[in-house]
């Protein structure tokens, strides 16, 4: 997923000879956590809720009143990344600098901005049920057509598949997790297992009747 | 004062002979009724019209199905979930839906005009039809349309589901509804069907905290059920004060059912049957809708709802069953088949692992009452 699905645009801006005052007010009255600082059409910086707050706090060394501009109090220079970047450069690039957001740049226009709960929205939507569906999880063996033959099987039982999630485990195997569109999971499960598959879940039922 | 509803036309939902969902459960459990001397005689419903059924659903949905079950043939079928593993298409569906709503809509009927008290339809239960969706064996919401009946005739409606899956058609379609209360109990959506039914699904808007799931770990038993549903469910009955309660009584988180993995036995369904009878007393005026659901064991569904039968008929329950019930349905009931409607006790080994399982259901229930809190102040 692409910077530009996930960004949010348009965005509010403050001049850099804004008060702190007036950023304030924007932080509490709009919810906003994050403001590029604009000048003359550059971006020049970012003020946060936790520069604001420590610039104006008593443990500040040099404290700032409320009415010292912006551009005494924002982080610079800012840390940008473009709209056509993937999702999950944005999560480094953000868990790097331990920032919580990105202004998005297309060449020396700001077109966007993207947060770390823009992030979060993308991984519940990578993750999350958007439709009636089971739960199945099996370990591959790390080697061409491992995927292929489970969608194959799948495939064949018209069963659809709505998501799928892989992730490197131990012993060169890949832990595979679908969401498929069926409620009988766990017939087709036995019928996996017995294809040879490794189905780490549904689990087969510790009692018999 | 209690009213059984059925007919022999709800045979007619029947997905084929590979499909679980199949009209021998129903057959099953009446025969073993007759058997058993329950003076059956069911109330034979209408079936819902179409309007009836625009109550909750989509037209544009509604159009489909109507079209498959005239067997034209529609590219869009899928994406309203129709001509999957789980709902096949087959010829008379909508018709064959149409009498199961009727069912549950009758019974509300009986209820609203005070005709009855106690209303048991014996078949439907399809909590997972969507506004424009088929899924989960489920085609037409009979429990949404009853209770959009019971609603529009200004009753405040307790909804309660036991089945082993979420009731997300159900929840969904009331959503954002200040008028009903829905109570969800099933296995966790992060490892089962549907997927949903998670304690953070609370309702929307000014129906925030009218929106109850109670989701269960893997293999989660008798006990911890039980605890679960007495922690909870009085006491949301008790805030709400319903004027009726519709009960979803799925008997699929049987331990034996083949569809999940919840561990209940057939005296945790007494129990909860019973007690389903007592909240309805205590909390909203006696009236009870329920109807069947889930369940695809054939030697456990019949036994199950043969308990609510007689439960709400308020005859005793035998302790075993008729030789010449098992022997007419030995070809379902297996090489073993039963032969005492309960199971034994104990029915399986414990299980490994119980404590941590308590232990995460406890605190399920902690964090979906300290959720509530906000709103039920």
């Amino acid at each position: 997923m692409l910077v530009q699905e996930m960004m949010r645009s348009p965005v509010v801006t403050l001049p850099p000879d804004a008060s702190l005052q007036e950023a304030c007010a924007l932080f509490t009255g709009r919810g906003f956590r994050h403001l590029p600082v604009m000048e003359g059409g550059r971006l020049v910086g970012v003020l946060t809720d936790r520069d604001l707050r420590w610039a104006t706090s008593a443990l500040c060394p040099e404290p700032r009143k409320l009415e010292d501009p912006v551009r005494s109090a924002m982080s610079q220079p800012p840390i940008t990344i473009d709209p056509l970047d993937p999702v999950e450069d944005a999560a480094r690039i953000m868990r790097e600098h331990k920032i919580g957001c990105l202004p998005v740049m297309d060449g020396p226009e700001l077109v966007g901005i993207l947060t770390g709960m823009d992030i979060l929205d993308t991984l519940i939507k990578l993750t999350g049920v958007s439709l009636p569906s089971s739960r199945l999880e099996v370990a591959l063996d790390d080697r061409p057509g491992e995927l292929a033959r489970l969608t194959a099987f799948l495939a064949e039982r018209h069963v659809n598949i709505h998501s799928i999630l892989t992730y490197p485990d131990a012993d060169r195997l890949v832990r595979t997790v679908l969401r498929v569109g069926s409620s009988q999971i766990r017939p087709l499960a036995e019928d996996l297992r017995q294809a040879g598959f490794r189905i780490l879940w549904p689990r087969p039922k510790p009692w018999s009747r | 004062m209690v009213a059984l509803i059925h007919r022999a036309e709800y045979a007619q939902y029947d997905f084929g002979p590979e499909h679980p969902f199949t009209p021998a459960r129903l057959a099953m459990l009446l025969d073993l009724l007759g058997e058993l001397g329950a003076d059956l005689d069911p109330v034979q419903a209408p079936a819902a019209t179409r309007e009836e059924i625009l109550t909750v659903h989509d037209p544009a949905y509604v159009e489909v199905v109507e079209a498959l079950s005239r067997g034209e043939s529609r590219p869009e079928a899928e994406a309203f979930g129709l001509g999957t593993p789980d709902n096949p298409i087959f010829p008379g569906m909508d018709l064959a839906a149409r009498w199961l709503v009727g069912g549950a809509l009758h019974g509300a009927r009986l209820l609203m005009s005070g005709a009855e008290q106690r209303v048991l339809q014996l078949g439907g239960g399809l909590h997972h039809a969507q506004r424009a969706r088929a899924a989960g064996f489920c085609l037409y919401n009979d429990l949404a349309v009853a209770i959009q009946a019971l609603v529009a005739h200004g009753w405040r409606v307790a909804y309660l589901d036991i089945d082993l899956h979420h009731g997300d058609g159900v929840q969904s379609l009331f959503y954002d509804s200040d008028r009903v209360l829905t109570i969800s109990l099933h296995e966790s959506g992060h490892y089962l069907f549907p997927g949903t039914g998670h304690i953070q699904e609370l309702g929307g808007g000014y129906a925030r905290g009218l929106s109850l799931n109670l989701p269960f770990e893997p293999f989660t038993g008798t006990e911890d059920y039980l605890e679960a549903f007495d922690t909870v469910v009085p006491q949301a009955l008790a805030m709400f004060s319903p004027h009726v309660l519709v009960v979803q009584a799925g008997a699929d988180a049987h331990f034996a059912d083949p569809m999940g993995d919840l561990a209940l036995t057939t005296q945790a369904f007494e129990a909860l049957h019973r007690r389903i009878l007592d909240l309805a007393h205590r909390h909203a005026q006696g009236r009870l809708l329920a109807t069947l659901g889930g369940g695809y064991d054939a030697q456990v569904v019949s036994r199950v709802w043969t308990i609510l039968a007689l439960t709400l008929l308020d005859r005793p329950l035998p302790e075993a069953l008729p030789p010449a019930w098992i022997e007419r349905w030995r070809p379902l009931l297996g090489e073993t088949p039963p032969t005492r409607l309960h199971d034994p006790v104990p029915a399986f080994p414990p299980l490994p692992g119980s404590e941590l399982r308590s232990h995460h259901n406890r605190d399920m229930v902690s964090r979906l009452l300290d959720a509530l809190a906000r709103y039920w102040l």
